[in-house]
């Protein structure tokens, strides 16, 4: 018996978190479990509205409950926003590779995110805070707009930072009068000391613009292409590699992605647009 | 069968018989003449149906993707997959054949099968016929396809003097003749002969229609080479973005999901889509890849003749020229591979 690709499993919304004036965390739990590896993602349903690609914000090995983190960006997202507790969502997936986090082992993670593009990241953080002494370190470098834009602001400011062999600093690209720390976009809090590219990997995730210019840094840093990881965002439909909408190039962003190192994409014109 | 001819042919004066027999055991459908040339319909009964020279005009992909269907609902199970009973189809071409195996290798992918065509697939009897008298948009030949089948059908039909010489070419088809033996003769003895003579004659056809177009062996190559050419820009001048070419195509199978909501029930819907479409590649934040018509003609070029082969292995493009007939503006994909050929050769 062939599985229906298209069909939802039923989730129920069970908490909604506000992480800024347009990002909200929901807290779905699924009608049976839905193990995922980090940095892969599902397609989250409006029944009656239509479906939307997320990864997960949380950590894969609770996979009885997912934390999604969503911008409201378009019409699904703008009436997920709101939805209330207890409200029925549908779910497919797991769908795409995920992060190689073996690939990352022995190895500096240097992790550089900006807006909503903290919510993969916070779910692969979570993975690796699981024993980050089989890492060398892992230096984080996270942006947002304004300080009312930062997402997970309590974890930034209180148990990331201190997490053994975590090294994180935050940036925005306004402030207003409360905000203490460091003003302008995420590449300029990128330093080429912050960790030696010969022995490290690069993680990014954002918007496409910051992705693009934080990949010209990481190159001038000296970081080798295959050993940059992009999340890529493409309006996956279908997410089984079918329906055509997030190719890039020969790629299939939704089943040999998400996540793509520049070596695999660099061929391509015009990744970012 | 591979396209052989052997030397104990079977035979039929007439294709009633065979039309009724196939109908009597499945669902059939078949080509009805119209103005623009033939169009696959269900089978009503004997009167008027036409041994068609070329293709269709509509693509064997909406019997096996329709135009929108229904593949799931919340709650579950108010959508089952297909009822679809067993089906032929009379009147398809050596490049409708081609065109299954590129549908083959997107929906029949991995492990990621996709149930609804799948269960279409498998109930698919497929009834072949050499093209007789190849049409001006044609062009198999300069991609290296042939106007008579290579293998991959259930029955084959060729036409000959007096009648049809009909071949299987699975054990579908060699078991539907068993069972209908009595409706087969056996072919005159020129029959094999003749066969061949028109299947050259056809070949022929199709050099002199595509005279001044180059043969394509390099299609990938040129495209990769041609990227930025001047082409795309040109021919984004004269489309319309009526998207017909990707709806007529019998291998783009772009498509889009959808909600519909009902009283109890929520269907979750399956709906051909076209990469031609200006916000088909839009992401909710509004970037999107592919904001100039040039470019999403080129993308579809690119995936016809680049992705797809990185992919899979072969092009997805079978030249049946649907594209070229239904064009509303203009658009040639012939004269856009040529542009880059001439490119090519002359070093530009």
């Amino acid at each position: 018996m062939v599985t229906n690709l298209y069909q939802p499993i039923g989730a129920k919304i069970v908490r909604i978190v506000d992480e800024s004036p347009a990002i909200k965390t929901f807290t779905v739990v699924p009608e049976r479990p839905m193990p995922f590896k980090t940095g892969q993602f599902v397609e989250l349903a409006l029944p009656g509205v239509g479906e939307a690609p997320f990864t997960p914000s949380s950590n894969p090995s609770d996979c009885g409950q997912l934390e999604i983190t969503i911008m409201r960006a378009g019409h699904v997202t703008d009436l997920l926003h709101r939805s209330v507790p207890g409200q029925t969502v549908g779910l497919r997936g797991p769908l795409g590779n995920g992060y190689p986090v073996e690939a990352f082992v022995g190895r500096h993670v240097y992790i550089i995110g900006g807006g909503v593009g903290l919510a993969p990241i916070r779910s692969l953080l979570l993975t690796l805070f699981e024993d980050t002494s089989r890492f060398r370190s892992i230096v984080c470098r996270f942006g947002a707009r304004t300080p009312d834009d930062l997402i997970y602001k309590q974890a930034l400011f209180g148990p990331w930072q201190k997490v053994p062999g975590v090294h994180l600093r935050v940036t925005v690209d306004k402030a207003d009068g409360s905000w203490k720390g460091h003003v302008g976009v995420v590449s300029s809090i990128m330093h080429p000391t912050d960790v030696d590219p010969r022995d490290a990997v690069a993680v990014v995730c954002g918007p496409p613009i910051m992705m693009k210019f934080v990949t010209v840094k990481l190159l001038d840093f000296g970081f080798r292409p295959a050993d940059i990881y992009l999340s890529m965002e493409k309006n996956m439909s279908c997410g089984v590699g079918k329906c055509g909408h997030c190719m890039i190039g020969s790629y299939y962003v939704c089943t040999d992605g998400p996540v793509f190192t520049y070596e695999q994409l660099r061929k391509y014109p015009n990744i970012w647009g | 069968m591979s396209g052989e001819i052997g030397e104990r042919l079977l035979f039929v004066e007439t294709l009633d018989g065979l039309l009724e027999a196939l109908a009597s055991e499945r669902q059939l459908y078949v080509p009805r003449a119209v103005e623009a040339g033939h169009l696959l319909v269900p089978y009503e009964g004997l009167k008027g149906i036409p041994f068609n020279p070329i293709r269709t005009i509509n693509p064997i992909k909406e019997l096996l993707v329709p135009i929108c269907e229904p593949v799931a609902s919340m709650p579950a199970g108010m959508v089952e997959c297909p009822d679809a009973e067993p089906f032929a189809v009379f009147g398809l071409k050596p490049c409708d054949l081609k065109a299954i195996d590129i549908l083959d290798k997107v929906f029949l992918d991995r492990d990621l099968e996709d149930s609804y065509y799948l269960a279409r697939r498998a109930l698919i009897m497929l009834v072949c016929s050499d093209c007789t008298e190849p049409g001006p948009s044609c062009f198999c030949n300069l991609l290296g396809g042939k106007p008579y089948p290579d293998g991959h059908f259930d029955l084959n039909i060729s036409k000959v003097s007096g009648g049809f010489v009909v071949q299987a070419g699975s054990r579908l088809g060699k078991e539907f003749m068993e069972r209908h033996k009595d409706l087969f003769g056996q072919a005159p003895q020129q029959a094999g002969a003749e066969i061949l003579q028109r299947r050259k004659n056809a070949e022929a056809a199709l050099g002199r229609i595509n005279s001044e177009w180059p043969y394509i062996s390099r299609a990938k190559e040129l495209l990769e080479q041609g990227y930025e050419h001047q082409v795309f820009e040109d021919q984004g001048k004269v489309c319309v973005e009526c998207q017909a070419c990707t709806r007529v195509c019998p291998t783009c199978h772009c498509f889009y999901l959808y909600d519909a909501a009902y009283k109890e029930y929520f269907l979750r819907m399956k709906m051909w889509d076209s990469c031609i479409r200006r916000t088909y590649a839009q992401v909710a934040g509004g970037e999107n890849p592919r904001r100039m018509l040039s470019d999403r003609l080129r993308h579809r070029l690119m995936h016809k003749f680049v992705y797809f082969p990185d992919r899979y292995g072969l092009q997805m493009c079978v030249g049946c020229g649907r594209c070229i007939d239904a064009e509303t503006g203009g658009v040639d994909i012939r004269d856009i591979l040529d542009a880059l050929v001439k490119a090519d050769v002359n070093g530009k």
